[in-house]
């Protein structure tokens, strides 16, 4: 599919993407006290969701019966608090990616006092909508996507992305 | 170091793998794609870990008294097959690793009634002390019924999606 049928942001070609802004809402956290795990992957999510729509792959790919993005696999590294309240900028790296699957990072930072809170690594992969199975990239985001690839080709591996999850025995 | 938990601990749970937690994918839980949303699979897991604490005797008392707190510093989720609302969850969790202040679970996640396999978790669980907010070794009573658990998983075998890296496989 050439162009899909409503209209597509434009592309933002920043390294890394940095325009995902949020806020942490009170029923995102638990009883310690701060944000719950699995809410900072609501809040990822809604970072993937930024991205998609650079790609012309959000809700209206959904809405319109063109296909979907499904997660086949998460990481992530939970390095500071954030509490209700809380405002957060999440950046967005591309480190991969082929005909049916992209593989990025998200970095989300304390927006003010800009510490790092958490990243997440994410492989995605297209879905048809019909058949509810992987599918090629369209060629209205596999363009974008080219391009962003371009783009973040020349930023460092994070040091999260790749990781192992294990306790490091001391020796 | 608490020598002692002022509550009365369940009584331990030595199976291994440990079976012991079901739950049901909530309405609010599915997203505009018709199945269960990544962030609530996190969550989904959270829940199974908080049995596995529970097991270990840090249930919410722990966090009611003042005592404690357990925080995720690390997970990866595989998602291996879609969940629809109301769909009952089963749990088997495995204890890979342990040292004197975290221990690296990792969870199946099975449709209850279909058998299939719908998504794996590994994460690194650590204790906290309540006044300083800063990690701190298990309570004695914990870490004696963790090294309880641990003599009886730590035979099991290593689960295949243990362990994973991830990124695009060249073909």
């Amino acid at each position: 599919m050439k162009s899909p049928p409503y209209p597509i942001v434009d592309l933002d070609l920043g390294t890394p993407l940095d325009i995902h802004r949020a806020t942490v809402l009170p029923e995102w956290i638990d009883w310690n006290g701060h944000m719950n795990v699995g809410f900072y992957v609501v809040a990822f999510d809604k970072a993937t969701d930024t991205l998609c729509a650079q790609l012309g792959c959000s809700w209206e790919y959904t809405r319109e019966k063109i296909g979907m993005t499904f997660v086949l696999e998460a990481h992530v590294t939970y390095d500071r608090e954030v509490k209700e309240g809380d405002p957060l900028r999440i950046t967005t790296q591309i480190l991969d990616h082929d005909a049916k699957r992209l593989h990025f990072i998200h970095a989300m930072y304390h927006a003010t006092e800009d510490y790092l809170a958490a990243t997440n690594e994410l492989m995605l992969m297209n879905i048809d909508y019909a058949t509810r199975r992987s599918a090629p990239w369209p060629d209205f985001a596999l363009e974008r996507l080219h391009r962003l690839a371009a783009a973040h080709k020349a930023l460092p591996m994070p040091p999260q992305a790749g990781r192992l999850i294990g306790i490091k025995r001391k020796s | 170091m608490l020598d002692s938990l002022p509550y009365e601990l369940p009584e331990l749970v030595t199976r291994a793998p440990l079976d012991i937690h079901r739950s049901v994918v909530l309405p609010e839980w599915v997203d505009w794609n018709g199945h269960m949303n990544v962030a609530f699979y996190v969550s989904a897991f959270d829940q199974a870990a908080g049995a596995f604490m529970r097991n270990m005797g840090l249930g919410r008392p722990y966090v009611d008294g003042k005592l404690g707190m357990t925080f995720v510093l690390e997970t990866h989720v595989t998602y291996d097959r879609e969940m629809r609302g109301g769909a009952p969850m089963r749990f088997v969790t495995q204890l890979l690793a342990r040292d004197a202040k975290r221990v690296h679970l990792y969870h199946d996640m099975y449709h209850a009634e279909l058998g299939y396999l719908a998504a794996t978790n590994e994460s690194i669980v650590m204790n906290i002390d309540y006044a300083t907010r800063r990690s701190a070794p298990w309570p004695v009573p914990v870490a004696e019924r963790l090294e309880v658990l641990w003599q009886a998983h730590r035979h099991l075998l290593r689960p295949a999606k243990a362990g994973r890296v991830m990124g695009l496989a060249k073909r």
